[in-house]
């Protein structure tokens, strides 16, 4: 940009003041994103993933962009990376200017494959999704730091590893030199995210892209990454992409929000604007999807209610009152709901797995993941199992259907103890409990197509004549799922994860089972994604009155979904109560610590 | 780390006590005269009288079956007084050996080779005949294995950078043709190419041993050149395989997370193969490539025929076609004992690839 200003008539005077003018506009941006094209070739066909992008990120300030999966947010993260798959992947148009100092400025799309190296891990870093899948397995954790900072700043061995020791107390690791040591497969999740987020921050980086860095951790542990987030920053003073499908996430960190949806930027502005008082219906619908705390409802808004007819419906479900379920209401439903028999009584139940093993293979001490649980039940209600990872939840809900083995203690369906059912019996009690896993990715075998794949085990349990009429059903079934019957002879690989978690549930009503376990069936899906399934399995069952235990790491999806919370912690019961009464008023210090972990 | 190698060990001398088991089972309980099949229908009586009484067939089996753990073990107690005994002290069994204690006025303690009988044909020790020819392919195995390996690897990472490359097309196409080239094949295909309608710039012989006998027939020497040949030979099947393997397990690496995180590190792409995605591609190749090593060091039948190369898949082959019984036996235990311990080192091998591993 040229300003023509004329001050005086001393030449020197114009010169300065011409230098300050551009010093500005340079610090306006630390990394600035012109009018950016990426599209991806995908079976031949071509398709834009990003559409004309502006985006500015200043010095020391967060961006939060937000969206759903596909909308474009990891693309461009990638794109200013230069780490977009090759040969699949193509530039269309557009800049990234990048001035990690002031007044040097370049592009980051022109640069050679050597230039990208240099700024890569030093200049600009990255953090990860999937902190168990981000590093190296059969590379110790401290070694992949230190050879960030051995590569960037050529410190010898054991300088680095003086450095890395330092940074992982940063990023308040407890045991910086036992992590130095340790293997990723021998930490958790979160110290892992911790480890990624130190390597991050190695070099001093002028930009930190951070991908989703908690979506696959528990609710608490996101919440102390989140305050690192913001610790480092204050610390070391730089930009921040911060990228997420939840915008109340990204609220909590973001000083600005931009919504990406296919490609394109659909709205952006200061994070409490945007968070308060959302313009755009896509965003609308994005805040709204997330379940309510402070009342009951019926149905969630989804996004697509607010894209639909102008937003009314969605508007229409957020305000409604008969969206809202009243008191009286609730207790009357509470009330004759328990009157009922117990389906299921679960009797100090108690699972333990082998720990450490004497040189002979003796089992010389246990873990205990479930430690004598005594539940029961009820017919049509939904049970909410909630905790943090560890908790022993998914053991407790996997032990009912005797997927693990149970080391002491009883359990009742019906009257009927299924802990001393033989193998054969056990396999024909099994189609009355089904249940629906976390990944829609792995619980789908990617080789069989998805009709067969809800038709087989119709066959195994001989539920109808013959294969004619159980196709007939499967079809029925697809498309109460909302799906359609045309995905039957496609596989898994053509859907996206919403749609896939939807096969599950086809799968798990094929048997017309009465229990249903959900096991953190909604926790790999994207927020809006979320809400429609959710929606869907509560329909699901009004029309076929089944018992649900919903078992979840977050609190807010679980008090949505169930009259009754069960807590867990350590593989003890700490607190079991009414749903609502858990949320408003809780006794326990760790539900306390679950409800303060919960976003927005 | 030493805990899981002692355990690993333990459980193989289990395996080799087991291997040991059978393999006397098999060739004394099973129906047949052993001295008539060694003999043949038209033998002497004496003759199977004696190869009875060597054998100790008047004696119980069960006391055969302990005799048979006695000679094959490499610590012995033996009595040698009574040249009677069924437990004699035989110097011409027993020789080399070092008594260690003794336990009695006539009992003592001895270390000793394993004694595996005697050939009938030749008359000479089993050990010695093994001892004879399994260095010659063991040097073969481990040289094509090696020369597999380290072209195969190359090849494989190559492939798999530049993946659908014409480089990329053409190796597959190739290890294709590598993998379904019959060895005996390849053998003689290669002794012609290179070793006759090349032999004026080569300098190779068609057949020819790791010994050469020289032309005037005085002493032995070593010639190298002789391996150059039967190692490419015998190595292009296992070849072909590395390459496959290495490719599409590199491949599958190459998208893994933690390829990217390497990258986002600012690390070089050589960088980024070398020290992240090798380590983690290598596992299905060791698998393949000991498994093939174990089967080579049993002897390459046609390879070691068509070169004249005279190692144990020569001996083994003889030693059938003459129904000489102790050297088969002696190979088949000498084989089964080496695997075990071939699968040790590939366990621990494993370990040291996999930290993951090492903890199970």
């Amino acid at each position: 940009m040229f300003f023509e200003i004329e001050i005086g008539s001393k030449e020197g005077t114009i010169l300065v003041r011409k230098i300050q003018l551009t010093v500005i506009q340079k610090d306006m941006c630390l990394l600035d994103i012109q009018n950016l094209s990426v599209s991806f070739l995908q079976d031949g066909v071509e398709y834009i993933a990003i559409k004309k992008l502006d985006l500015c990120v200043k010095r020391g300030e967060t961006v939060g962009i937000v969206g759903e999966s596909g909308s474009g947010k990891s693309v461009t993260a990638l794109a200013i990376m230069g780490l977009l798959p090759s040969g699949i992947s193509k530039i269309r148009s557009g800049n990234i200017l990048f001035s990690p100092e002031n007044g040097r400025e370049m592009d980051l799309l022109a640069l050679s494959d050597k230039e990208k190296q240099h700024y890569r891990g030093s200049k600009i870093s990255m953090v990860f999704q999937e902190p168990m899948t981000s590093l190296n397995p059969v590379m110790r954790c401290g070694k992949q730091v230190a050879e960030v900072i051995s590569l960037h700043e050529k410190l010898d061995h054991k300088a680095a590893r003086e450095k890395v020791i330092k940074l992982f107390a940063e990023v308040k690791i407890q045991d910086p030199k036992g992590v130095y040591e340790a293997y990723p497969h021998e930490i958790s999740g979160g110290q892992k995210q911790r480890v990624m987020l130190a390597m991050a921050i190695s070099c001093k980086p002028a930009l930190l892209i951070a991908d989703e860095p908690t979506t696959a951790l528990d609710v608490t542990v996101q919440k102390t990454i989140l305050r690192l987030f913001r610790e480092l920053q204050e610390t070391y003073g730089m930009g921040i992409i911060f990228i997420s499908h939840d915008l109340s996430i990204v609220s909590e960190i973001a000083n600005t929000i931009v919504v990406m949806k296919k490609g394109e930027i659909v709205e952006s502005g200061p994070a409490s604007s945007v968070f308060t008082d959302p313009r755009h219906p896509y965003t609308q619908g994005l805040l709204a999807c997330r379940p309510p705390l402070d009342r009951r409802i019926r149905i969630l808004p989804t996004v697509d209610d607010f894209l639909r007819n102008e937003g009314k419906t969605g508007v229409a479900l957020k305000e409604s009152a008969d969206n809202i379920i009243g008191i009286a209401e609730r207790t009357d439903y509470l009330k004759k709901l328990y009157e009922k028999e117990a389906i299921l009584r679960i009797k100090d139940i108690e699972v333990k797995f082998p720990d450490q093993h004497s040189f002979f293979g003796r089992t010389v001490s246990w873990k205990h993941v479930v430690n004598k649980i005594s539940l029961d039940i009820y017919p049509g209600e939904t049970l909410g199992l909630v905790g943090e990872s560890g908790c022993g939840k998914t053991t407790l809900g996997r032990s009912i259907l005797r997927l693990v083995d149970t080391c002491g203690g009883q359990i009742h369906y019906k009257g009927m103890d299924i802990g001393k059912l033989p193998a054969g019996e056990l396999r024909k009690f099994r189609k009355n409990l089904q249940i629906i896993f976390q990944d829609p990715y792995s619980s789908l075998n990617p080789r069989l197509k998805v009709g067969d794949c809800i038709l087989e085990p119709m066959k195994v349990h001989s539920i109808l004549d013959n294969d004619r009429k159980r196709v007939e059903k499967v079809m029925e079934i697809l498309k109460r799922v909302g799906l359609d019957e045309g995905h039957y002879n496609r596989y898994p690989h053509q859907f996206s994860g919403g749609q896939r978690q939807r096969i599950c549930i086809a799968r798990a009503l094929a048997l017309q089972p009465e229990f249903i376990i959900c096991d953190e069936s909604v926790s790999a899906l994207d927020i809006s994604l979320q809400a429609q399934v959710l929606n869907l399995l509560n329909e699901l069952k009004k029309d076929f009155g089944f018992t649900y235990i919903f078992i979840s790491h977050d609190l807010s999806v679980v008090k949505f979904m169930s009259d009754r919370i069960v807590v867990m912690e350590k593989g003890n019961i700490v607190e079991e109560g009414d749903a609502d009464a858990i949320y408003n008023s809780p006794k326990s210090e760790y539900t306390r610590q679950l409800i303060a972990a919960i976003p927005g | 780390m030493p805990g899981f190698i002692l355990k690993r060990l333990l459980y193989g001398l289990l395996v080799v006590f087991g291997v040991l088991t059978v393999v006397f089972l098999l060739f004394n309980v099973l129906p047949g005269d052993p001295a008539r099949m060694m003999l043949g229908q038209r033998a002497d009586i004496n003759s199977v009288a004696a190869i009875n009484k060597d054998l100790g067939r008047d004696k119980p089996i069960f006391l055969q079956y302990l005799n048979f753990l006695n000679d094959v073990s490499p610590m012995s107690i033996h009595n040698c007084k009574d040249d009677n005994s069924f437990w004699y002290l035989d110097s011409s069994k027993y020789m080399p050996f070092i008594s260690i204690a003794s336990v009695s006025f006539s009992k003592i303690v001895i270390l000793k080779i394993p004694y595996l009988r005697r050939s009938y044909q030749s008359k000479k020790k089993v050990s010695e005949i093994i001892s004879e020819a399994f260095p010659k392919t063991f040097l073969l195995a481990i040289v094509s294995m090696a020369f597999a390996l380290i072209v195969g690897i190359f090849i494989g990472i190559l492939s798999a950078i530049y993946k659908d490359s014409y480089f990329d097309h053409t190796s597959l196409v190739l290890s294709v043709l590598g993998m379904s080239l019959p060895s005996f094949f390849a053998a003689v295909l290669f002794a012609w190419i290179f070793a006759y309608l090349l032999a004026d710039f080569t300098h190779l012989n068609m057949v020819g041993s790791l010994y050469t006998v020289d032309d005037f027939g005085e002493g032995e020497y070593l010639s190298i050149k002789n391996l150059i040949l039967p190692a490419v030979t015998l190595g292009i099947r296992p070849l072909a395989v590395v390459v496959e393997l290495t490719r599409s397990s590199m491949l599958e690496v190459l998208s893994q997370d933690y390829i990217r995180t390497a990258r986002a590190k600012g690390l070089s792409n050589r960088k980024v193969i070398m020290a992240h995605a090798l380590k983690n591609a290598m596992n299905p190749v060791i698998t393949a490539a000991s498994g093939w090593l174990a089967s080579l060091l049993a002897g390459a039948v046609f390879i070691e025929y068509i070169f004249d190369w005279k190692g144990m898949g020569t001996v083994i082959v003889d030693a059938l076609e003459k129904y000489d019984f102790p050297v088969v036996m002696g190979c088949v235990l000498f084989i089964s004992i080496l695997l075990i311990f071939i699968n040790i080192f590939v366990d621990v091998i494993y370990g040291l690839l996999d930290p993951r591993i090492r903890k199970n």
